[in-house]
């Protein structure tokens, strides 16, 4: 028995370390010039010859971790005294992907021929890059550890934009940036407010030389967002109450209250029900809490990857009686998908913000935008 | 040796009070740690509350999860718990194996390798949400079928090779094959049956539906029948097939009956709930330990107590009572067999005299 209880002390110990891990917030470094407004992850200054790219903690549980990169004008001389492989000669020309999060981005600057490799083409929404998949003007590269590295070197891109990964893919990474090929980190899914998220276009501004276009589509998403955000502050007073997922089994992964939906449910006038919890991860919560907490929703919003009521009873027939489920009040993400399971809402969800705001005042408070039609979302019958 | 042995399974009358009490003692453990199971859990509820949900019609929400989510979840551990143990007390009678448990022998990897079939083998199109409902029965069946290949695998390699050694390692090559298919699966697999396989494989007790509980209670009622009437065949087969097979037993029909009823056991739990590790393994040697005896007809009955007793206590621990998170049951599991393997590894000089 005491075998027993030691392991419960050990055990509880974990819990209480890792359980609930709280965010500090990332501390803000003043950098003189820097052109971001509201990004936490990265920063962008203008030198005299070159731009300085500085990725801040660019992976989940990363600190004290900066990445820095040195984007250079094409012909011009490299920056003495600087670390060769991170300079990034730019407009770049050909960049492969290793998330189709980049790629409406990229699309939106008007410069989706440049992209030349993405992982997963399956996952792929936009209809144009779909297109030159099917035309061998975009490759799949394959996945993290097995990616496909001679292909790589036939394409020979300018740069491979990867995201957040930790010291476990540094293997493979390393491999390529001996082959000479340029590799940045893009930490946008790490940033947990939707106008930060968005900003991240100015990054590809500076891969691709159009700052300014960059800057104004950033400066009009603001200006939409808040516009909108301040209009659903006026216009409503009662705060629908919002649950989010579905359990795998008896657990039920919850979105803290600092993530970047939440705070969207917030700004559209929505009390999600976990908005006191923070931490960096989603949170293994017990079926039964959820449950608990769930029977007073009134919507209930991204549940998985569900397209009907049938899938969802079918996932665990309890969840049935939840009057979210009984009202009818059931809208997924998954409006915009291809029958290979590419959602737009992960590929330009991230760059028009103030359109998935809009979706979900549109369904927490119908009354509001009445001619609005849903674009991310869809009602789930 | 073949006299001592006998002597150690004729039942010794001073003996017999001793293991009434632990039976006794037992039985008391299976019913407080059941009544605890139901009464913690991740939302903190008043024992006055739980009470009032179980006796009251109150239909509030308290109700609803008592009865809805601890009471099946409760019954669920228990069943498990019950299952595994007598499982792997067969296993290590028939293979005169101390290591042998489903989850060593490879019986649970071949009902994982059914599951991994049916959950990453569907084409992109069949999400894995759907095949929660009607898919489960397609689950349990590959899930039978892969425990019960890999059975009459080691049932045939064991009548050759009678090295039991050779057998484990054997055993554990087999599992090792296993997971590199399921590996190469996993590989090709999309991120959301990705998900859904690994969670699957943590173990999980409480998304049982009534239904599935009913399948489940049905199956382990069969193999738990089986093996009590199984009692004297395995007290023979412990002392070498050959003489089992001189005091008249049915060599051949002793096996086939104690092989349906492990694949059926092990099978159904895995389909169900996962392959839930160490359970199999450390449960009859606590057992064994606990009454000094390897007579199966004390051996069985204590087996499906503390199986359950230790299956409860697991449960208990994984759901962090107080707490909003939950762990995997299998890392409970693990953590609270292993350190009994590991002491019977270690003391198993003295054991190999039991097998």
């Amino acid at each position: 028995m005491n075998t027993f209880k030691s392991i419960l002390i050990i055990l509880c110990l974990t819990f209480a370390s890792c359980g609930r891990v709280e965010k500090k917030g990332l501390v803000k470094f003043i950098v003189a010039g820097n052109r971001i407004e509201r990004a936490e992850r990265f920063t962008l200054v203008q030198k005299n010859r070159w731009t300085e790219v500085k990725i801040i903690d660019p992976w989940q549980g990363a600190t004290g971790v900066n990445q820095i990169y040195y984007l250079v004008k094409r012909g011009s001389v490299l920056p003495g005294g600087v670390d060769s492989s991170a300079v990034i000669f730019v407009p770049l020309k050909k960049i492969i992907c290793m998330s189709t999060t980049h790629l409406a981005m990229i699309s939106a600057l008007g410069e989706e021929q440049t992209i030349a490799g993405v992982s997963g083409t399956n996952f792929i929404y936009s209809p144009a890059i779909i297109k030159n998949v099917e035309k061998g003007l975009v490759v799949d590269v394959g996945y993290e550890a097995n990616l496909n590295k001679e292909l790589i070197l036939k394409i020979s891109p300018d740069l491979i934009m990867i995201y957040g990964i930790g010291s476990e893919s540094s293997g493979y990474l390393g491999k390529i940036k001996e082959l000479g090929i340029k590799v940045i980190i893009n930490a946008d899914y790490l940033e947990t407010d939707p106008l930060s998220r968005a900003e991240w276009i100015k990054l590809f501004g500076a891969l691709y030389c159009k700052e300014n276009l960059a800057d104004s589509l950033y400066k009009s998403e603001v200006d939409e967002y808040t516009r909108l955000k301040s209009f659903i502050v006026q216009k409503t007073t009662n705060k629908p109450k919002v649950l989010l997922g579905l359990p795998f089994k008896d657990t039920w992964y919850i979105s803290p209250g600092n993530s970047f939906i939440s705070k969207l449910i917030n700004d559209a006038g929505g009390d999600y029900l976990w908005m006191d919890t923070e931490s960096s991860i989603s949170m293994p919560f017990g079926l039964e809490n959820v449950y608990l907490r769930g029977l007073k929703a009134d919507y209930w919003l991204n549940i998985g990857s569900v397209s009907s009521r049938n899938e969802i009873s079918n996932v665990d027939p309890r969840l049935d009686d939840l009057p979210c489920f009984k009202n009818d009040n059931l809208f997924n993400n998954n409006n915009r998908i291809t029958v290979n399971g590419g959602n737009d809402y992960w590929e330009s969800g991230s760059l028009y913000p103030h359109l998935l705001l809009k979706d979900i005042a549109t369904i927490l408070h119908p009354e509001l935008f009445s001619d609005h039609e849903l674009i991310f979302y869809k009602k789930i019958n | 040796m073949k006299t001592v042995k006998q002597n150690e399974l004729s039942v010794d009358p001073d003996s017999g009070r001793k293991v009434r009490l632990i039976f006794s003692g037992l039985l008391l453990l299976v019913v407080i740690f059941l009544i605890l199971d139901i009464f913690l859990g991740s939302v903190s509820i008043k024992p006055l509350d739980v009470i009032r949900a179980i006796f009251t019609n109150s239909h509030g929400d308290f109700e609803t999860i008592i009865l809805k989510f601890r009471l099946p979840k409760a019954i669920t551990a228990l069943t498990v718990g019950v299952a595994l143990s007598l499982s792997g007390l067969q296993m290590q009678t028939v293979f005169r194996n101390p290591m042998a448990g489903p989850d060593v022998l490879g019986i649970s990897s071949g009902a994982s390798l059914g599951v991994a079939f049916v959950i990453l083998g569907f084409s992109s199109n069949v999400t894995p949400e759907s095949l929660n409902g009607l898919g489960n029965w397609i689950l349990v069946t590959a899930s039978w079928v892969g425990a019960g290949a890999v059975m009459l695998l080691i049932m045939i390699i064991s009548s050759r090779v009678k090295d039991i050694m050779t057998i484990l390692i054997l055993g554990i090559m087999l599992s090792a094959g296993i997971s590199a298919v399921v590996t190469i699966m996993q590989y090709f697999s999309n991120e959301t049956m990705l998900k859904a396989y690994v969670i699957w494989t943590m173990g999980s007790l409480g998304n049982l539906t009534v239904s599935q509980l009913n399948v489940l209670l049905i199956s382990v009622s069969a193999g738990i029948i089986l093996s009590l009437f199984s009692s004297k065949m395995l007290n023979a087969l412990l002392l070498g097939e050959n003489y089992a097979g001189s005091i008249g037993l049915n060599v051949k029909f002793a096996r086939a009956v104690i092989f349906a009823s492990t694949s059926i056991m092990a099978g159904s739990v895995t389909a169900f709930c996962g392959p839930i590790g160490f359970i199999g393994i450390a449960v009859p040697h606590i057992v064994r330990i606990l009454f000094k005896t390897s007579d199966h007809k004390v051996l069985i009955p204590g087996t499906i107590l503390m199986g359950g007793v230790v299956m409860l206590f697991s449960d208990i621990v994984s759901q962090l009572p107080g707490s909003e998170s939950v762990l995997p049951v299998n890392a409970v599991t693990s953590l609270i067999g292993i350190p009994v393997v590991i002491w019977v590894i270690l003391r198993n000089r003295k054991y190999t005299g039991s097998f």
